[in-house]
């Protein structure tokens, strides 16, 4: 029982890292400040929630489990607000569209 | 245990890597976003160390608030020298390199040569920790044992406060670049952000007695709410300090001052701290002054009022 925990607990913290990982290479390869930043919120977005969960269930407590979950709501806030201003900001300073550019 | 070191070695090298980048990289932006990196890498040094009272001070100070004050003051100059690449010295900088690199190297070398002593300060503080009512020993050493080392801290913000207030003379206060709280989302986060620092701040110094956590930390979350505040408008800059501000900016030093002096008086050691009562006061105050003082730095204003009034 013990030993299972731990391996679902790790395969999810190790599945959230992969998704960092995705989201990293996106914010790196991805051509425009669009386009990083959709890489980033989401799949950073969804990494958290697997590290939280993973960490959840290897700490085998409700209490750390409940402060795991307002970790994760104020990050997804977080990221939502910074990614919507930094977008915002872009979109008013012309920030160039890649995919228009290409179009042209 | 390997995996560990593993992590260590990485958060090691990525340190010094970066703090080469941040003194020779290209623009003074992209200089103070790798800074604000390295401090939160510098939290997870602290905290791989087991010392999480530092890890904390240091994510919510080091790289929170220094990074948006360094954002900040690079916003007022920014404007000129953003394109222009910063000019160097390359002998200037290979002296100061040479002379810093002995530093560390003689310093190390000492630190290697370092025997265990057995009668630290360390240990005889765990030991009469218990006596002191406070399950912290970070909190026991700043309050109780090396007590005058922070009410001079306390006075050391104080005066930088004094300082920022002189440089900025007759000025108007800066006008701080403000995001409209109509912009969508942005008001939300203010709803939702603000109630949650401040509960963060109170656990986080409840929590300084017995867990990691204190005044200092408390105050930096606190202030994270005040610069939330500043740059959505909330709070307003204001040119002249009110009698509530200056009360509240001096109230962590005043606590610590009428404390330890109203110990003297009913017959204790000056500046002794005669119940876990003196630990909450000073700490509240304390947290109190920390966090309007660094809004106040932050504004660079002498006083705050709210968008209303």
């Amino acid at each position: 029982m013990n030993g299972a925990m731990e391996t679902v607990g790790l395969v999810l913290v190790i599945a959230g890292c992969v998704f960092y990982a995705a989201g990293t290479i996106g914010l790196l390869r991805f051509p425009d400040v669009y386009s990083r930043l959709h890489a980033l919120t989401k799949a950073d977005n969804q990494g958290l929630l697997l590290v939280c969960l993973g960490l959840a269930v290897l700490a085998g407590s409700v209490q750390v489990a409940f402060l795991l979950i307002v970790v994760w709501s104020v990050g997804l806030v977080a990221a939502a607000v910074s990614a919507h201003l930094i977008a915002r900001h872009a979109r008013h300073a012309g920030e160039p569209h890649a995919s228009r550019e290409t179009e042209r | 245990m390997t995996v560990g070191v593993v992590v260590d070695m990485m958060l090691g090298l990525a340190l010094v890597a970066l703090s080469l980048r941040v003194v020779t990289g290209g623009s003074l932006f992209r200089d103070i976003v790798l800074f604000i990196l390295f401090g939160l890498l510098v939290a997870l040094s602290w905290a791989r160390l087991g010392a999480p009272d530092l890890a904390l001070a240091e994510a919510a100070i080091g790289a929170g608030l220094t990074g948006a004050l360094m954002l900040m003051a690079y916003r007022s100059i920014g404007a000129d020298t953003e394109e222009r690449p910063v000019r160097r010295r390359p002998g200037v900088a290979l002296v100061v390199a040479v002379l810093t690199g002995s530093l560390v190297a003689v310093i190390g070398l000492a630190a290697l040569g370092i025997e265990r002593v057995p009668d630290a300060a360390g240990d005889a503080v765990l030991e009469a920790l218990p006596g002191t009512g406070l399950g912290n020993a970070v909190t026991g050493v700043l309050l109780v044992f090396r007590g005058l080392d922070t009410m001079l801290e306390m006075a050391v913000l104080l005066v930088a406060l004094l300082g920022a207030w002189t440089v900025l003379g007759d000025a108007r206060p800066g006008r701080v670049h403000r995001v409209d709280r109509r912009t969508p989302l942005v008001g939300s986060l203010l709803t939702v952000v603000a109630p949650i620092t401040l509960l963060v701040a109170v656990h986080l110094l409840l929590a300084g007695t017995d867990a990691p956590g204190g005044a200092f930390q408390a105050g930096a979350v606190l202030t994270g709410c005040g610069v939330l505040m500043v740059l959505t408008g909330t709070l307003r800059p204001t040119a002249v300090a009110g009698f509530a501000t200056r009360l509240l900016v001096v109230a962590g030093l005043a606590a610590f001052v009428l404390v330890g002096a109203g110990a003297g008086f009913v017959g204790h050691a000056p500046m002794t701290l005669t119940g876990t009562w003196a630990v909450y006061l000073i700490e509240t105050a304390m947290m109190l002054s920390i966090a309007l003082t660094m809004t106040l730095l932050f504004a660079r204003a002498r006083g705050l009022r709210g968008e209303g009034s």
